[in-house]
């Protein structure tokens, strides 16, 4: 392996781990708002990083992905999130279905488990970005995990949103991203998802008076 | 074929997409029935084409879609039932040119025409399909099509929960449709016909064996035998006549034709005794008790239905010893049970549709379909009164018929069992013949009361009073399905070398000059010493006979005055209260039959405050007890729910704890994976 592809390599991991750290900030934090800016960050470490392996690998469709990136999760939806939290005027989660150093430590356990089950995959690879593989799977589990812990629909569709960031990672490491017509379909339909997660919010809020997933209990007969 | 199968395509198609465009009911009404009726005449010519073709006619349309191919092909045995479907088909789009008028401040003409011509070309499809994928889809699209115009009246009570019984029915019988398909394609390697005909090697037996209860019961479903029946006798009725007549006539008839085509050409005919002793079995159980349960109903439509699973059984009854013969290497035989049963398939579709369509009919001059409210209805609808009786003829299997001609080779066939080796079968197909023989007594008496109550004394109610005959399609109609019934009894000369041409590479020879002897005219079970029959001369006879009597009373009765007067009703000027009813016609075979039916009886009386000899008036009340939906189905159901109920504890309708499901499946799999 040549200095500059290690070095590479090492960036790529420098910026994987700033993607976890940022969805560790986003299970840690309370304000609504904030949680929002998190995400836009960690979108844009996702960017950074798709950017890096483009230079890196020469495939030129990963610098679409990563413009795509900060277009769509750095600035349109966290627009659409904030225009959301704005209109509920909700700003901060109190209650929450497991507190916060609960929440942390489960997480904490949740990278384990990715790093556990990938570690046998991890060696077969061949590219430089392999290593990135664990640290993917441990997003997307947080992401999941912050869609069950979380009451407020706004940080549902956070933890939603972090766990698409996972899958963005997840394959920009597992194979240098999909093919563009598959990422271009994707983008679209987070896109999507946000919209009508920020409808269906609204709709929430004009039904229970309130933005909390909890109260659809009452749907059942 | 390709111009022909283009023109049906085309005629069908039009059919349905052109009432659609225009909102005039009754422009919709005839473009619609016009087209289904095209497609229905192309059909038979195609099925004509197909039959005297020397070799089957395939055509093919690949599709980017894995395993799946557009791939069709006629055969004789497609041709058969392409033929039986259009027939079928032609008269009921003629008659429901006449009868929609009926439905027309319930439902939308326009729609339920396009539905027809959808559902028949559905069905013609489907025994044309020659890929599993494919005939999948088409089975589908018949089976939900015919839901769709079962429901046509769903404010009505009862006929929404028949669609949905049907619905179901019809989608277990599909599951373990795709199961046979799934075994057949592990050794074919693919969902093409031709290579689940010719896979690279033959299943194992085992294996075989769970293909062919697969095809039974994924097939039975539809075809309606017992104990998967339960559907047909709400299903059926609930539909418009037409659709009536199509689902009881020919639909289930599809299930019929796969099943010949599962085990005659998929499994290549290569079975033990005991498959065809199953179906035979099948066949003579469904064969009675439908029968038994069409006698106790009171709604018309009801019976024809019940009568579809008797006749299903009848059908069975050819197939499964035709099974037996063939499991033992006796081709003849085997072909002459298949032909029976074939013969009575196109039989049952044409008696059976005309009967429907005759139901339809009194429905729409008395908008009742309850028996006892019919009666007289011979003087008021003379036609409609004329066509029933030919199909309650028929369907009674009284010579000369089409269905005595049928039940006499299914019988036949049964009794020539002589010829097995083993002693068992020996003594089990004449038992079969015997349950056959009563089955047809039954349905004589069924009939007897059907026709009898509807058309003949007076008239019971007020709807049966003010009936008028049927405008001149329906007629029309039911005349094409009525002689289709004549001809069919009376030149089994023609018919029979066409069915010949359908078992012939089925079982390998062709018998069709050794069950015609002398030219035609006396059909024989292969070997004419052991017994043989003539519709025509029958037929000649009968009326001879007929003649006979009227010279004879002439000759003796010269000089006698004749003197038309009223029936003697001991002074009492008649009533319909007089008349036999329909409950009380079927009452000794209640009778009889105390362990089928297992009968209730209820009693209410109400007395007089003064003295309990004086009643006030008395109220009698008879249910017979459906057996299977108690025994079978009730407690299924029943245990269904209480599993529902009891997993319905995790189902608490909390948005996190399903997705703490997801994450806690997904965590575990990827542990258990890693």
């Amino acid at each position: 392996m040549s200095e500059f592809t290690h070095l590479g390599s090492q960036l790529v991991n420098l910026c994987s781990v700033l993607l976890l750290l940022s969805s560790f900030a986003i299970v840690a934090q309370r304000r609504l708002s904030a949680c929002v800016d998190l995400f836009a960050l960690q979108s844009f470490f996702l960017a950074t990083t798709a950017a890096l392996v483009a230079f890196l690998t020469g495939h030129r469709h990963i610098y679409l992905a990563a413009a795509l990136t900060v277009v769509i999760k750095v600035i349109v939806l966290p627009r659409i999130l904030r225009k959301v939290i704005e209109r509920l005027n909700v700003s901060r989660e109190l209650v929450m279905n497991i507190n916060i150093p609960a929440g942390l430590l489960i997480c904490g356990g949740l990278v384990v488990v990715a790093f556990f089950i990938t570690q046998p995959i991890i060696p077969l690879g061949y590219l430089l970005t392999r290593d990135s593989l664990a640290i993917a799977l441990a997003i997307i589990l947080i992401g999941f995990f912050t869609m069950i812990a979380r009451k407020k629909a706004v940080t549902q569709m956070v933890g939603f949103l972090v766990m698409e960031n996972g899958v963005f990672l997840g394959t920009t490491a597992a194979a240098y991203g999909m093919p563009l017509i598959v990422e271009l379909g994707v983008f679209f339909d987070v896109l999507v998802a946000g919209l009508i997660a920020g409808i269906y919010t609204h709709r929430l809020q004009d039904a229970f008076d309130s933005v909390d997933t909890s109260e659809l209990t009452a749907l059942k007969e | 074929m390709t111009a022909l199968l283009t023109v049906l395509l085309a005629c069908y198609l039009l059919g349905g997409l052109l009432p659609l465009c225009t909102s005039r009911p009754q422009l919709q009404n005839t473009l619609a029935h016009g087209g289904a009726a095209a497609g229905g005449l192309t059909g038979i010519v195609l099925g004509l084409v197909g039959l005297f073709a020397a070799q089957p006619l395939t055509l093919s349309v690949p599709s980017n879609i894995p395993f799946l191919t557009f791939a069709l092909r006629l055969d004789p045995l497609a041709a058969f039932f392409v033929l039986t479907i259009s027939l079928a088909g032609l008269a009921a789009s003629i008659y429901a040119q006449g009868y929609v008028s009926e439905y027309a401040d319930r439902a939308s003409i326009g729609v339920v025409g396009s539905l027809l011509n959808g559902f028949v070309l559905s069905m013609t499809l489907v025994v044309l399909a020659d890929n599993g994928f494919f005939f999948l889809i088409l089975w589908e699209v018949m089976s939900l099509l015919s839901y769709v115009l079962v429901v046509t009246e769903h404010e009505r009570p009862g006929v929404r929960e028949a669609g949905l019984f049907y619905l179901i029915m019809t989608h277990v019988g599909t599951a373990f449709i795709i199961l046979t398909f799934v075994i057949f394609s592990q050794e074919a390697g693919s969902f093409s016909f031709d290579d689940f005909r010719h896979p690279d090697q033959r299943l194992p037996d085992g294996l075989r064996s769970i293909a062919f209860f697969t095809a039974l019961i994924g097939f039975g479903a539809k075809a309606g035998i017992v104990p998967l029946h339960v559907w047909l006798p709400y299903a059926h009725p609930a539909a418009p006549a037409h659709i009536s007549a199509l689902m009881s006539g020919v639909m289930i008839k599809t299930a019929v034709y796969a099943l010949i085509r599962v085990y005659f050409d998929f499994l290549e005919g290569v079975f033990p005794w005991w498959w065809g002793f199953t179906v035979l079995s099948i066949g003579a159980v469904s064969a009675l008790l439908g029968v038994m349960y069409a006698l106790m109903e009171h709604d018309l439509k009801s019976l024809l239905a019940f009568h579809s699973v008797e006749n299903i059984g009848i059908i069975l009854l050819g197939i499964g010893a035709g099974m037996i013969f063939h499991a033992y290497g006796l081709h003849e035989l085997a072909a002459l049970g298949l032909l029976a049963g074939l013969y009575h398939t196109i039989n049952h579709a044409m008696f059976k549709a005309l009967l429907f369509l005759g139901a339809g009919a009194v429905q729409f001059a008395t908008h009742t379909r309850d028996i006892e409210e019919y009666g007289g209805l011979l003087r008021r609808m003379p036609w409609t009164g004329l066509f029933f009786l030919v199909g309650a003829v028929s369907i009674a299997a009284l010579p000369p018929t089409n269905g005595f001609v049928s039940e006499w080779l299914v019988f036949q066939s049964l009794i020539l069992s002589v010829q097995l080796p083993t002693l068992l079968l020996k003594l089990m197909l004449p038992i079969a013949a015997a349950i056959l023989a009563l089955t047809g007594a039954l349905a004589l008496v069924c009939f007897a009361k059907a026709f009898g109550m509807a058309f003949l004394a007076q008239p019971r109610s007020g709807h049966a009073r003010q009936a008028v005959e049927v405008p001149v399609s329906m007629r029309v109609g039911m005349g094409i399905l009525a002689g289709s019934c004549v001809l069919l009894g009376l030149a089994p000369m023609l018919v029979v070398p066409l069915l010949d041409r359908v078992t012939g590479p089925l079982t390998g020879v062709a018998i069709s000059d050794k069950v015609l002897a002398l030219d035609g005219w006396v059909v024989a079970p292969v070997t004419v010493e052991f017994s043989s029959i003539s519709t025509p001369v029958l037929a000649a006879l009968l009326v001879g006979a007929g003649l006979l009597g009227l010279l004879i009373a002439r000759r003796l009765g010269k000089g006698v005055q004749a003197r038309y007067t009223r029936t003697w009703g001991c002074g009492l000027p008649l009533t319909p209260r007089m008349e036999y009813t329909a409950t009380g016609f079927v009452q000794p075979i209640k009778q009889v039959f105390e362990t089928v039916y297992q009968p209730t009886v209820k009693l209410e009386r109400e007395f007089l405050e003064q003295s309990k000899y004086f009643l006030r008036h008395q109220r009698v009340e008879f249910h017979t007890e459906p057996l299977f939906e108690t025994y079978l189905y009730r407690p299924v159901v029943r245990k269904l729910l209480a599993v529902a109920e009891r997993l319905r504890v995790i189902q608490v309708g909390s948005l996190h704890l399903y997705l703490t499901y997801i994450f806690v499946t997904l965590v575990l799999l990827l542990l258990w994976a890693g």
